[in-house]
């Protein structure tokens, strides 16, 4: 990950608050509205590099030069370079629409009402979720929140084993995901952002239809090793 | 749907079927008379007319605003807006020629950005359908100990295909349920191998977890590649 340029007082504030200075720091904070009291939160994202670090992939060629990667046309000889393509929206009639026209619907056919985002007002954290409903979801962002405000409250109910959950949306949307309020079992607050699964109870009726897998691109005893790369 | 070749506490294995559980959002974007819109991938501008070659054709980076004023050099007329349809993922070099021999490598590098290593790169194997199967390791760890210790980012429900692995596969959930635990499931030999379901797919550890509902049952492969946890404090770079 490339060192990002953090500002001073930024760089003063993660490590006042113990936050990696290598982690992306959301500016603009999430309100929680929880026992009558609004508690802004400070989310920094904690990504698998920040923990393990990552990998580049460098692919060179015979003389040892770097290349990349682009696309061949249909006529076989134009290279279409990374940001060469354009995705549009084209009416029945093959006219250009555009994107803000367009109206999302259900496959009912109801219209679906966007969601707002959810630093546009304080978020209400009441309801709780089981474990399972957790694990029920995946997750696929977590961040480590932290609060200047009057958040005792609810770090206790956290340090109880309490999950609060809540709709999230980052910037709004068709659907919101799923955020779960929850500490880690350092005692880190986190937040995590999933989305819920598809997850049912089958019979003996309902065999699985089991097909040919097409390939994609894509310890110690004590210790489970998360670093393998 | 996929397969995996599973072992329970008592030592049998069976290949049964494993499904993705993802929830698509189905969305149908409609124009203003509720008609059913379509979505198409556009040509804009190939390597000849990138920056590079801009810059090439103008004389130099500076000159590159005149020639934008004086005529249309970024545009080819001819497939600028045409519809896209197949296309092939292509290595170029830095002449922009299609390269068709290549070495890949890999660089590790740390957290803060440092080469580790540098390797030849392999494609990971899937290993969860092979003649080995994923074995009971008997590593149970309580649900309540371990939600909070994994990022579970993707999961597989476990499916029987036929009554005997119905029954094999019920008896797996209801000990998993009634231990309240979730089982540490590795690859290879040894059980003690990521997993890796498709080739050149990213490695996980797997966890199953068991419920069941009468005579119904939900086996889940949860699959985590990171601990929730702190990032660890870096000493910041004046």
């Amino acid at each position: 990950m490339p060192d990002l340029q953090i500002p001073l007082i930024l760089r003063m504030l993660t490590q006042h608050a113990g936050i990696g200075s290598n982690t992306i720091i959301v500016a603009k904070p999430l309100v929680l509205a929880f026992g009558g009291v609004e508690i802004p939160l400070a989310l920094a994202k904690v990504e698998r590099s920040d923990l393990y670090g990552f990998v580049e992939v460098e692919t060179l060629d015979e003389k040892g030069r770097k290349c990349v990667l682009a696309a061949l046309a249909e006529d076989g000889k134009s290279i279409i370079p990374p940001g060469g393509t354009a995705i549009a929206s084209l009416s029945p009639e093959g006219n250009w629409l555009e994107k803000k026209s367009l109206i999302p619907t259900d496959t009912q056919g109801n219209r679906i009402a966007p969601v707002a985002s959810s630093y546009a007002a304080p978020v209400n954290v009441e309801k709780t979720a089981c474990i399972e409903e957790y694990l029920s979801h995946d997750i696929r962002a977590v961040y480590q929140i932290s609060s200047e405000g009057n958040w005792g409250a609810l770090l206790d109910e956290l340090k109880k084993g309490t999950i609060y959950t809540f709709p999230y949306s980052f910037r709004g949307g068709l659907e919101p995901d799923a955020g779960f309020l929850l500490l880690a079992a350092d005692g880190t607050p986190f937040l995590a952002v999933g989305s819920p699964t598809q997850l049912e109870f089958v019979g003996l009726e309902q065999s699985a239809a089991v097909a040919e897998e097409e390939e994609g691109a894509r310890e110690s005893e004590d210790s489970i090793d998360f670093g393998m790369l | 749907m996929g397969t995996i070749n599973i072992a329970n506490s008592k030592g049998r294995d069976a290949v049964v079927g494993a499904q993705s559980v993802l929830k698509p959002m189905r969305v149908r974007w409609v124009d203003e008379q509720g008609r059913q819109i379509q979505s198409v991938r556009l040509f804009m501008a190939d390597l000849s007319h990138d920056l590079a070659a801009l810059e090439a054709r103008a004389g130099g980076r500076d000159k590159i605003a005149q020639a934008l004023i004086d005529g249309d050099p970024e545009i080819d007329l001819e497939t600028c807006g045409s519809v896209l349809n197949q296309t092939r993922r292509v290595f170029i070099d830095p002449d922009g020629q299609v390269v068709h021999e290549v070495r890949q490598f890999e660089i590790i590098k740390n957290p803060d950005g440092s080469e580790r290593e540098r390797r030849p790169r392999k494609v990971a194997q899937p290993n969860a359908a092979t003649e080995t199967p994923l074995k009971w390791s008997g590593k149970l760890m309580k649900k309540k100990d371990v939600y909070n210790k994994f990022v579970f980012s993707g999961k597989r429900q476990i499916m029987h295909v036929n009554g005997l692995t119905y029954d094999f596969l019920f008896g797996m959930a209801r000990e998993l349920e009634e231990s309240e635990s979730l089982l540490l499931m590795g690859a290879g030999p040894k059980g003690n191998e990521p997993l890796v379901l498709t080739r050149g797919g990213q490695q996980f550890r797997g966890f199953l977890e068991g419920r069941t509902q009468g005579n119904k049952y939900c086996l889940i492969l949860h699959l985590s590649n990171m601990e929730l946890k702190a990032a660890p404090v870096q000493t910041a770079c004046e």
